[in-house]
């Protein structure tokens, strides 16, 4: 008992330091920022410094990583460029802001930030705006939002046997199953940061509508197939991403994703698999192993499921993808090209038309016996 | 056609015009009372400008009853310092219709005197009283008349007229008119606003009935050069303006009474009072290079009739039949009529062709049309299919429309003459933009003369933008021959060219503080109606408004891009003021510094280096 108190404190303190060397880091690199510009400024020189280019023409495919990426183009950032000089304040702004936020181990959300720069007389359009240096910080950072404590407004969720434990100001070291609570937890700054402690589950099956998780918790699909089950609510966060890396890298969990048969739902798999264009600045984001199971253009054949037809945007997002390196080999070519073929689609709820239960009792089971031989 | 002319001939014109008097603008309270100001005030200033003098012109609208309300009538005074009228022209000229000084190819802002006659007319009916006309021609005496016209008549009816000393010369014409000056009274002061612009060397004052002085002083002091009164152009010319022509030159035959026989006895150097017939033709033989062409006309018959002048006191000349050589006579002495024929032969045969057949087709083209040389003239002949020698005299009327028909199609002949034209030049109307509206930038300029149909026309224009400017521009002010058009100005070409134009492409954006002023100088304005305020858009006016619109714009453009270049040079000092020190306060927290770092004096010289350059754009653009 006492052995095994020792250890689970040597574990919890062992954990403690990695936060705070983490934190430490991302303090210093942000101070190194910091200097440089105010050195520039010191001598009477108007500070710059270089970004790498998010333009298209530099988002590049890396088959190696099975993500995209930024090449090597960068652009210069320069405070005398009066073009420049009002997204630079606001850069410069973020990293103050930041700084503070990890200092204080405080967390915001990108509406939060939008707001908290009236506080110092820094003027964003609309959120979009501040969203977009946002971004610009990741960029020159290398690290994405959450390193600096900043988190989208939650809206995906999790449910299912694990066991964390917080790290967040007057949590840490509380711990919390995640099976507790039937409408799950939402995936927040303090669950995104916390530590993963253990977990009986065996598998994640991340689906793409909140309807189904929560009829998958009902029908106890955590249970019967030793499962954790995430809702992405549609396009997973970068926050989910993140947890579902790390249940996957920490807790060597395999994860499946369920989407709507249809191309958005294709491609919300994808991005859980290898990132989006949008986020190539930034790694640590994806899990190349995932794997998508359904619902499969070939499923709307093979259960005879009701369907819908395509709009004129659902088509021509077919052809766009068709055109995306990812998209050119192995079932994500093939659904496509089917897809394409039937010029229709079915939702994830289609299958009750056979029964409520018909996606957990039958569906659900032969997708994952399927998934163990994609 | 010919009845309807017949019975148009029946009526006078005064009734005419009584009848269509909304036709030339009379068509309610108004207008008729906007109308007749302008057309007194427009006379005015054309007596000025045909005689060099610069304009003083007083414009007074009275009410006659001021509590009544409108309608009702008013007192219209207009008063000159033109050349006045002589006294004996001043009832026909005031007191009939189609009575004028005005006829002859020149630029003028009104053709015929017509306006006013109908603004007495429309007068007279509306409140029964007379046209109070005071002027002086001399400097000495001033005439005034009370007149009343006879519509029916078409005569003027003196009911007063008296004499005074004075020492001004001019012209002061006062009506009474119903009119509606709560609704005319805008259109009223913008025309005479608007006049003065385009009339810079006039001083034009104007007394309001509600007791207000609107005064406009001359800032130019040189008059423009008067247009020159020039031969008509041949592509601007139609069917019954030649028959007309051939009726000018055709000479008469002259009516042998007993005043011409003395003239020709006069001529020929006659002392005896009853030479015989052989004498005097032996006479006229030996003196005929130096008599006059009447003269020699008499002579001409009198060789044919071989009478002294006794016989030919009792005869009259009924017909001179030249195809088959007979001259038709009615002889009083036995009362009745008698023919003789004429010998082709005969030298004085050709002398009575010239002047019964008129000129031959060249020298009709070259004497009677601007810019038309012999060589033309036998070129434009060959075209016609005409004889170059066909006497004009001797055209069928078929002949007449071809003709007429071919001097359209011609394309020979020369452009038309442009020195009738009278533009008001490119330094006076920048001049009137700048005072008028003290703007940031103005451009003007006049394109050279073109012609449509046969009629020159000049375009000038002028482009302001900023200063005291209102904005939701752009503001047009149209002119045509010096007047400014107020009403329908939806329809008018000008407008047409004016909302064609993207003037994004010339950097003018959102609603500019921005005006045009545009002119065009014809002898004849193509209006689209009888009212005279559109223009329509005949092809080759629409081109040269373009062009010179195109020219201004690219001024403005320019203009507009380097008072950009000055904002930007404002702005970016402006800018590193409100963001520098902003960005100095959060690095230095980020740096872990307590210390701001130094930058206050880069930020200085910044600001002004750029302060530097924004004064000397807006130097470089400086057109006050």
């Amino acid at each position: 008992m006492a052995t095994s108190k020792t250890k689970k404190d040597s574990k919890a303190k062992a954990r403690s330091k990695k936060a705070d060397d983490k934190q430490k880091n991302i303090l210093e690199m942000l101070k190194s920022h910091g200097a440089k510009i105010y050195d520039d400024l010191d001598n009477g020189q108007f500070p710059k410094f270089s970004i790498p280019s998010r333009s298209v023409s530099n988002i590049v495919y890396d088959k190696k990583l099975r993500q995209y990426i930024l090449g090597n183009n960068a652009a210069l950032r320069s405070s005398r460029n009066s073009a420049q000089l009002r997204s630079f304040t606001q850069l410069m702004w973020l990293a103050f802001f930041a700084n503070r936020l990890t200092n204080e181990k405080k967390s915001s959300t990108l509406r939060d930030v939008y707001y908290s720069s009236q506080a110092f007389a820094v003027e964003f359009e609309d959120q979009s705006e501040s969203d977009n240096i946002i971004v610009d910080l990741e960029a020159v950072t290398s690290k994405p939002r959450e390193d600096f404590h900043i988190f989208p407004e939650e809206r995906s969720s999790i449910f299912g046997d694990l066991n964390i434990e917080y790290t967040i100001p007057g949590y840490e070291g509380k711990t919390m199953n995640l099976a507790n609570h039937p409408d799950g937890y939402s995936i927040g700054p303090s669950l995104t940061t916390a530590e993963l402690v253990d977990t009986s589950a065996e598998i994640v099956i991340a689906i793409e509508k909140g309807g189904l998780f929560t009829r998958f918790v009902e029908e106890q699909v955590d249970k019967k197939f030793k499962s954790i089950i995430i809702n992405t609510g549609g396009q997973a966060p970068r926050s989910t991403r993140t947890l579902l890396k790390r249940l996957h890298d920490e807790m060597k969990l395999p994860i499946i994703c369920l989407t709507d048969g249809d191309v958005y739902g294709e491609h919300i798999a994808m991005v859980i698999k290898s990132g989006s264009a949008n986020a190539a600045h930034l790694r640590e984001l994806t899990v190349p192993d995932a794997k998508w199971v359904g619902v499969w253009a070939t499923d709307i054949e093979k259960y005879k499921l009701p369907t819908i037809p395509m709009t004129e945007s659902d088509i021509k997002r077919c052809y766009d993808l068709q055109k995306d390196p990812r998209y050119q080999d192995g079932i994500w070519k093939k659904e496509l090209d089917v897809f394409l073929r039937l010029k229709r689609k079915a939702e994830l709820e289609a299958f009750s038309k056979y029964g409520l239960t018909n996606i957990t009792d039958k569906y659900l089971p032969q997708k994952l016996e399927l998934a163990k031989s994609l | 056609m010919s009845s309807i002319k017949e019975k148009f001939n029946q009526i006078s014109p005064s009734e005419f015009f009584y009848s269509n008097r909304d036709l030339a603008g009379f068509s309610n309270p108004t207008r008729s009372l906007y109308t007749a100001v302008r057309e007194f005030v427009e006379n005015a200033l054309d007596a000025c400008d045909q005689k060099g003098i610069l304009p003083d012109v007083h414009l007074t609208i009275k009410a006659v009853d001021p509590d009544k309300p409108d309608p009702k009538p008013y007192i219209l005074t207009v008063k000159d310092n033109g050349p006045g009228i002589d006294a004996e022209h001043i009832p026909l000229a005031f007191g009939t219709v189609l009575y004028g000084s005005k006829f002859g190819l020149k630029q003028a802002r009104g053709m015929f005197g017509l306006g006013a006659t109908m603004a007495i007319l429309y007068g007279q009916i509306t409140t029964n009283k007379p046209v109070i006309v005071k002027s002086s021609s001399d400097a000495k005496i001033q005439n005034q008349f009370e007149i009343l016209l006879d519509i029916q008549k078409n005569k003027p009816v003196i009911l007063k007229h008296t004499t005074k000393d004075i020492s001004k010369k001019g012209l002061s014409v006062s009506i009474c008119l119903e009119g509606d000056y709560s609704k005319a009274g805008n259109k009223i002061r913008d025309y005479v606003y608007e006049t003065s612009l385009i009339t810079p060397y006039a001083s034009i004052t104007f007394d309001d009935p509600k007791g207000n002085k609107f005064s406009h002083p001359r800032f130019v002091k040189d008059i423009p050069p008067p247009p020159t009164i020039i031969r008509p152009h041949p592509h601007g010319i139609d069917v019954e303006r030649i028959r007309r022509m051939i009726v000018e030159s055709q000479f008469e035959i002259p009516t042998i009474d007993d005043a011409m026989i003395e003239k020709v006895r006069k001529d020929l150097g006659l002392s005896k009072k009853n030479l015989s017939f052989t004498s005097i033709m032996d006479k006229a033989k030996k003196k005929w290079k130096n008599l006059p062409r009447q003269v020699r006309v008499v002579i001409a018959l009198m060789s044919f009739l071989k009478m002294d002048f006794e016989k030919l006191n009792k005869i009259r000349i009924e017909d001179i039949d030249m195809p088959n050589k007979k001259l038709f006579y009615w002889d009083f002495g036995d009362s009745q009529s008698k023919s003789i024929d004429m010998d082709p032969e005969s030298q004085y045969y050709k002398q009575l062709t010239n002047t019964v057949q008129g000129e031959p087709l060249t020298t009709f083209l070259t004497k009677r049309f601007q810019r038309v040389g012999p060589t033309t003239a036998v070129k434009f002949a060959e075209f016609a299919k005409l004889k170059p020698e066909k006497r004009m005299g001797t055209l069928t009327n078929q002949e007449l429309v071809n003709l007429s028909d071919s001097l359209q199609k011609f394309d020979d002949f020369m452009a038309p003459d442009s020195s009738c034209l009278a533009p008001l030049g490119a330094e006076p109307l920048e001049k009137g933009i700048k005072k008028f509206f003290n703007p940031d930038f103005v451009a003007v300029v006049q394109r050279p003369a073109s012609a449509y149909s046969g009629f020159p026309f000049i375009i000038e224009m002028g482009i302001a933008y900023g200063g005291d400017i209102k904005t939701g521009g752009p503001h047009v002010y149209r002119y045509a021959n010096r007047i400014p058009l107020l009403y329908d100005e939806g329809s008018d070409v000008v407008i047409k060219v004016v909302n064609d134009t993207d003037w994004g492409r010339y950097k003018v954006k959102g609603e500019p503080p921005f005006i045009i002023v545009s002119h065009i100088c014809s002898t004849r304005i193509p209006y689209k109606t009888a009212g005279k305020e559109n223009v329509a858009d005949r092809q080759e006016i629409e081109r040269e408004l373009r062009l010179a619109l195109q020219f201004l714009s690219r001024k403005l453009s320019s203009f507009m891009s380097k008072r950009g270049q000055a904002e930007a040079a404002k702005k970016r000092a402006n800018l590193y003021a409100k963001y520098i020190p902003m960005i100095a306060e959060f690095c230095t927290e980020l740096a872990g510094k307590k210390k701001e770092p130094n930058y206050k004096k880069m930020l200085e010289t910044e600001i002004e280096t750029e302060t530097k350059k924004a004064v000397k754009e807006e130097k470089e653009i400086g057109n006050k």
